[in-house]
């Protein structure tokens, strides 16, 4: 059961997926109704261009920002990704993609750069995130020496390079997980795309509502493709948007946002539990899937079609939903359009002629069968555990839930180099544990130990996990303490460390029909949420309070050696009247003033008394 | 109170060890005694004291003081970069070496002809920085005319040999001719190279000082230079180099549409990066054969200006872009169906907030040409003023609306094919054309473009100059700004590269010059935008002070008071001495 689950909503994906060379465009938007009303939309769009024009800087659905940069910076294939939220397996099921369009928290970019040397390469690099920064408006130039690593195990390149080439090939790394994601970042991501979200399946894309949303993530993936013989070679812009929404909160109208409560009168009450009166309720699940339409969720209708997409075949239908086979779906538009189901009748895609705009209408509707939800093969969470400045320890709970597969996996760690583990408390444990004598879960390890103030730590692990259990992977970590200027603004927010990267070795291709090739090179991706670490922090004000501080005490100091050795000391008696007079003044003043209010407290309490 | 103590002028303890009490009763009243008197060594001790104190402070805290505050300044050469760039260093002379082939004449008639025409041009010349040197050429390259074409191509791109063949201005060819009484002459468009035909009755014979193939000559060389003289004549004088007197013949226009040229033009770079974009508001056209474009009507150009700049080229076709959106809409001429934008609303024309025009990576500016292709319901749109369909923003670009031909309503192609493109690509040559500030005339291409090399070449020379002449003045208006031996080094790379690109220009070998006046512009640019000069200016004084205050206060009272004390004592004693 479970692998025809899988097998459906696998071929949902790479149904869309097997590699075209003849069209040049291609769009396609997935949307999937999840449990809890909340609707997953997944947008993909590729472009190509023929690997001469590219050379020659002749753009046409290539952007040009973006290939000149690539150009500029030796870079071979690129993937970029700008994420927000968690992904909610428990509830969501697998990842689309799996996994492998998606990013860990804030911004990730990995690149195969050409270069000959190490050093090069890191040049290189600098020049990519410097450009990319800007194009994107994001701060990807501040992925410096500190926040790149080279991962040994855990991606491999999508696309094909020339076996002469790929000596020359670094992989370089960078996370910035404090990095908001946000609208400045959607408006490059639209420019980069040939109708601009203009026309097409991109005029739903629209910053408040996919940054309203629960989970979204952005994927931009360069690779070249060349055809098997090793003749025309194409490169292949692929960008992605997923995200899930809920649909309650999209609907609720953007000047009016606060949720209301229900009426009772529209309440479902569950009138069988004892504690059912007519003033109190215990309401019931909805057993209706809610209504709601395109224009509800994304705030405009599709605007038609981006014309340049393929005219005949699987790929002109952009638009695909995955429901229920009696679901009911009103179309409307003004324009043409056609419909094709899948055989199990889960998925249907739709095509859009003209530039009409085109609506999916989706009311309320008592619905039996609900879509199969794939689950996930393996789930994971990590957390910092530990109390004070000094020291803390960190958890990953890797699970694998199958009953019969035993998965072998790549995890990934790149911590920031002022959290320093100690890899001698790294330890695996496997729960619940046979009494059988246990395979240790780590396989392999590639540590590379971080620099203070110029790499930070990396770390692989090749790990097993056994079927219907889990692996508990710890290990302790020191905090170093910052220097002054090294503190962010908002240090006491604390800092945050990248989500851990797990790749999926196995099982692989037989217990999976569907899975093309094109979806096997791509992998089986997860990643935990980021962290958020504590350290100690100063007062800021400190330096200005220690100089003063300092200082009166030097001058205190000064003073009081000064002072005796320039002055000189004669009995009081042997002081004339006129050096003493300030003094006796004083003290008549200081006398008069303390009788005086010794007076008025006094006759005070004389009066309460 | 019959205590009262005589108002004495200086109360101290001390002072009232010396004086003796005047009043009895005071007297009295405090039993007096005195402090015993002190003896000359304690004195001593105390002013050695206070002296080493303010030793310390003077020798050893105010010079660390001074030490760990002032900012860095090396040394520049001040006065040199203020004579730069007041002119009084270079004078830029530009001497044309011009070569006459005459393979038909005597060698004594060749020289004579030579003298006279060398006289004309002299009478002619108004401006002396400028001046054109006749010569003959030598007798190797007599033989045949066709065979010298080919051995001046075979030399070129041989290296430094090239060197004196380029920069070789003008090559006159006298060929004698049957026909007319007057000479005739021929400039060929894509050679320097001028055919003068002539009639064996018009060379002058040897006594004589004028003829009219000398006269003619000197005529045509200097309608053939006019332009050049008058744009060096204009840079000479935009410059603050005193020269303005040598301008007297140049009219208003010609100043006026120099200046107009020169603010259009781009700055001289190495390498400039050309874009060529189409956009389209709607979805059409999706494709257009820019390439084979680009090869047939581009490629030739930029190969014969390949001498001067690299060129980059890349493209782009951008769908669903409309023009900015201040702009009008354009309106409907009922008359002839043409659609109208006004002229006031081209320069906000470009939607530089949509458009994707950054510009292209590496070093050297982007020439931005774009191709618009209007909605089939706006075309054709032309400029309401004039009809035109092109225009040109300077320092940026050109930009072309592609109209489809005029009378037929025809849909727009998805394709637009080579014969589509052709005008728009002859506009856009022209236009890259005047952005690289290359004249107007003469016709020759080659010509003009030996021409941008000189003009290019003063140009650099005068603005690294003024750009030295700005960072001295800035470096001695702003005391606290640090100069870092960085700044130092380039400002001497810049002076010695003046020093050889001045030298270039005087001895003819302009494009020598003209590398050299890059490197100094490029030397100049960086010694006057280093970043660390700048970040120090905007740390006050006064916020170190503050902070520090705590301790230089307490500190400072005491030792004035202490010095303050000593001194007056001095000085009373001093006046009791007396």
């Amino acid at each position: 059961m479970l692998s025809k689950v899988l097998s459906i909503f696998l071929s949902i994906f790479f149904y869309f997926t097997c590699i075209a060379l003849g069209s040049d465009y291609h769009e396609r938007l997935l949307l999937r109704p999840l449990p809890q009303s909340a609707l997953l939309a997944s947008f993909n769009f590729r472009s190509n261009t023929s690997a001469t024009s590219f050379e020659q800087q002749h753009f046409r659905y290539f952007p040009r920002s973006l290939g000149q940069i690539l150009q500029h910076a030796g870079t071979k294939e690129l993937h970029l990704r700008f994420s927000l939220g968690r992904w909610d397996a428990e509830n969501w099921g697998a990842r689309p993609w799996d996994g492998a369009r998606e990013g860990g928290t804030g911004v990730e970019l990995w690149a195969w750069v050409e270069a000959e040397s190490n050093e090069e390469a890191n040049s290189r690099w600098l020049t990519l995130t410097n450009a990319l920064s800007g194009l994107f408006c994001a701060s990807l130039n501040f992925i410096d020496a500190t926040k790149t690593i080279r991962p040994v195990m855990t991606f491999q390149p999508e696309g094909h390079h020339p076996n002469s080439t790929t000596d020359n090939l670094h992989l370089l790394h960078g996370t910035l997980p404090h990095e908001v994601v946000c609208t400045e970042n959607l408006t490059p991501f639209l420019k980069l795309l040939p109708c601009k979200g203009k026309a097409g399946i991109s005029s739903l894309l629209d910053g408040h509502k996919l940054f309203d949303a629960s989970w979204q993530s952005m994927a931009i993936d360069v690779r070249p493709l060349c055809e098997v013989d090793g003749s025309g070679c194409i490169l292949e812009i692929e960008q992605t948007v997923d995200m899930v929404l809920d649909i309650d909160r999209s609907k609720r109208p953007r000047d009016n946002p606060i949720p209301r409560p229900i009426k009772p009168t529209d309440l479902e009450c569950d009138a069988s539990k004892p504690y059912h009166a007519h003033d109190s309720c215990y309401p019931l699940d909805k057993k209706a899937e809610v209504a709601w339409n395109l224009k509800d969720v994304f705030g405009r209708p599709i605007k038609g079609s981006c014309p340049i997409t393929a005219d005949r075949g699987p790929d002109s239908e952009t638009v695909c939903i995955n429901v229920a086979p009696e679901r009911e779906v009103q179309i409307q538009t003004s324009g043409g359009w056609t419909e094709s189901k899948s055989e199990d009748g889960f998925v249907r895609c739709y095509r859009i002629f003209g530039d009409s705009d085109f609506d999916l209408n989706f009311p309320s509707q008592l619905v039996d069968k609900t879509v199969p939800l794939a689950q996930p093969r393996l789930y994971a969470a990590r957390s910092i555990n530990g109390y004070g400045q000094e020291r803390g320890s960190v958890q990953a709970v890797i699970t694998n839930p199958s009953p019969v597969d035993t998965i072998d996996l790549i995890y990934l760690e790149s911590l920031p180099w002022f959290m320093k583990p100690y890899i001698h408390t790294l330890k695996a444990a496997i729960l619940p544990s046979t009494n059988s004598t246990p395979t240790p879960p780590i396989k392999e390890t590639y540590y590379r130990p971080s620099l203070d103030r110029h790499r930070g730590t990396h770390l692989e692990l090749l790990l097993t996990v056994p079927p219907v259990s889990k692996v508990i992977l710890t290990y302790d970590f020191e905090k170093a303490i910052l220097r002054y200027t090294e503190y962010p603004p908002d240090a006491n927010r604390g800092f945050d460390v990248a989500p851990a990267v797990i790749r999926l070795l196995s099982p692989r291709a037989p217990r999976f029909p569907h899975s093309t090739p094109e979806a096997l090179k791509r992998g089986t991706y997860l990643r935990t949420t980021s962290l958020l670490l504590p350290l100690p922090t100063p007062d800021f004000s400190m330096p200005y309070n220690v100089i003063i501080l300092t200082s009166t005490v030097m001058a205190l100091g000064f003073g009081s050696i000064f002072n005796p050795l320039v002055r000189r000391f004669v009995g009081v008696e042997e002081v004339g009247a006129a050096g003493l007079a300030g003094a006796v003044r004083l003290r008549g003043f200081l006398r008069g003033r303390v009788e005086r209010l010794r007076a008025r407290f006094g006759g005070k309490g004389g009066k309460g008394e | 109170m019959p205590s009262n103590p005589p108002p004495s002028p200086a109360p101290s303890i001390q002072d009232a060890t010396n004086i003796p009490p005047k009043s009895g009763a005071v007297d009295a009243l405090n039993k007096a005694k005195q402090p015993p008197p002190e003896s000359n060594e304690t004195l001593w001790t105390r002013r050695l004291v206070i002296l080493s104190f303010w030793a310390v402070v003077i020798c050893l805290g105010i010079p660390i003081w001074w030490k760990t505050t002032t900012v860095y300044r090396a040394v520049l050469p001040l006065q040199a970069m203020m004579d730069w760039s007041d002119g009084k260093i270079c004078r830029p002379v530009f001497p044309l070496q011009i070569f006459i082939d005459a393979p038909f004449l005597l060698p004594a008639d060749a020289q004579n002809l030579i003298r006279t025409t060398q006289h004309a041009l002299d009478d002619l010349n108004d401006f002396s920085a400028h001046h054109l040197r006749l010569l003959l050429s030598e007798p190797r390259s007599t033989s045949n005319f066709s065979q010298d074409i080919v051995q001046t191509t075979s030399i070129k791109g041989l290296g430094d040999e090239t060197h004196d063949r380029e920069d070789i201005a003008l090559k006159i060819n006298l060929i004698p001719g049957q026909s007319g009484s007057v000479p005739r002459s021929e400039l060929q468009p894509y050679e320097s190279r001028l055919d003068v035909f002539y009639t064996p009755n018009q060379i002058p014979s040897s006594s004589s000082t004028s003829s009219p193939l000398a006269t003619f000559i000197a005529n045509k060389l200097q309608f053939i230079f006019a332009e050049e003289q008058a744009s060096l004549a204009y840079l000479l004088s935009q410059s603050n180099t005193g020269q303005q007197t040598q301008i007297k013949s140049m009219s208003q226009e010609t100043a006026a549409s120099l200046a107009r040229q020169s603010t259009r033009s781009f700055k001289y770079a190495p390498t400039y990066h050309l874009t060529f974009s189409l956009f389209t508001p709607t979805s059409i056209p999706t494709e257009w054969d820019i390439e084979a474009a680009l090869k047939e009507y581009m490629q030739p150009l930029l190969a014969s200006l390949s001498s001067i700049s690299e060129f980059t080229v890349d493209t782009q076709l951008q769908l669903y872009a409309t023009f900015s959106p201040s702009v009008q809409q354009p309106e409907e001429d009922p008359t002839t169906g043409t659609w109208l934008l006004r002229k006031d609303d081209l320069s906000g024309f470009v939607n530089a907030a949509e458009w994707p025009l950054s510009p292209s990576i590496g070093k050297g500016p982007t020439v931005n040409f774009v191709l618009y292709v209007p909605t089939a319901d706006q075309a054709p749109l032309v400029v309401k003023e004039n009809r035109g369909n092109s225009w040109l923003v300077p320092q940026w670009g050109g930009v072309v609306i592609l109209n489809p031909p005029y009378g037929e309503k025809t849909k727009t192609p998805s394709t637009l094919t080579k014969n589509d493109l052709q005008p728009a690509m002859l506009t856009f040559s022209n236009q890259l054309l005047s952005l690289l500030g290359l004249p107007q005339s003469p016709a020759s291409l080659p010509l003009r473009i030996s021409t941008l090399t000189r003009v290019r070449a003063a140009s650099l020379l005068f603005s690294a100059s003024s750009t030295l002449g700005a960072l001295a003045r800035l470096t001695q208006a702003l005391e606290s700004i640090a100069i870092p031996d960085t700044v130092a080094h380039s400002v001497d790379q810049t002076i010695s590269r003046l020093h050889t690109a001045c030298t270039d220009l005087r001895e003819g070998r302009f494009h020598s010059a003209l590398a050299n006046a890059r490197i100094a512009e490029l030397e100049a640019e960086k010694a006057f935008f280093e970043r660390s000069m700048v970040g120090q200016v905007y740390f006050p004084e006064e916020h170190k002070v503050a902070v520090y205050l705590p301790l230089l206060g307490p500190v400072s009272v005491p030792l004035i008071m202490a010095a303050l004390k000593e001194v007056r004592k001095l000085r009373a004693r001093a006046q009791a001495g007396a």
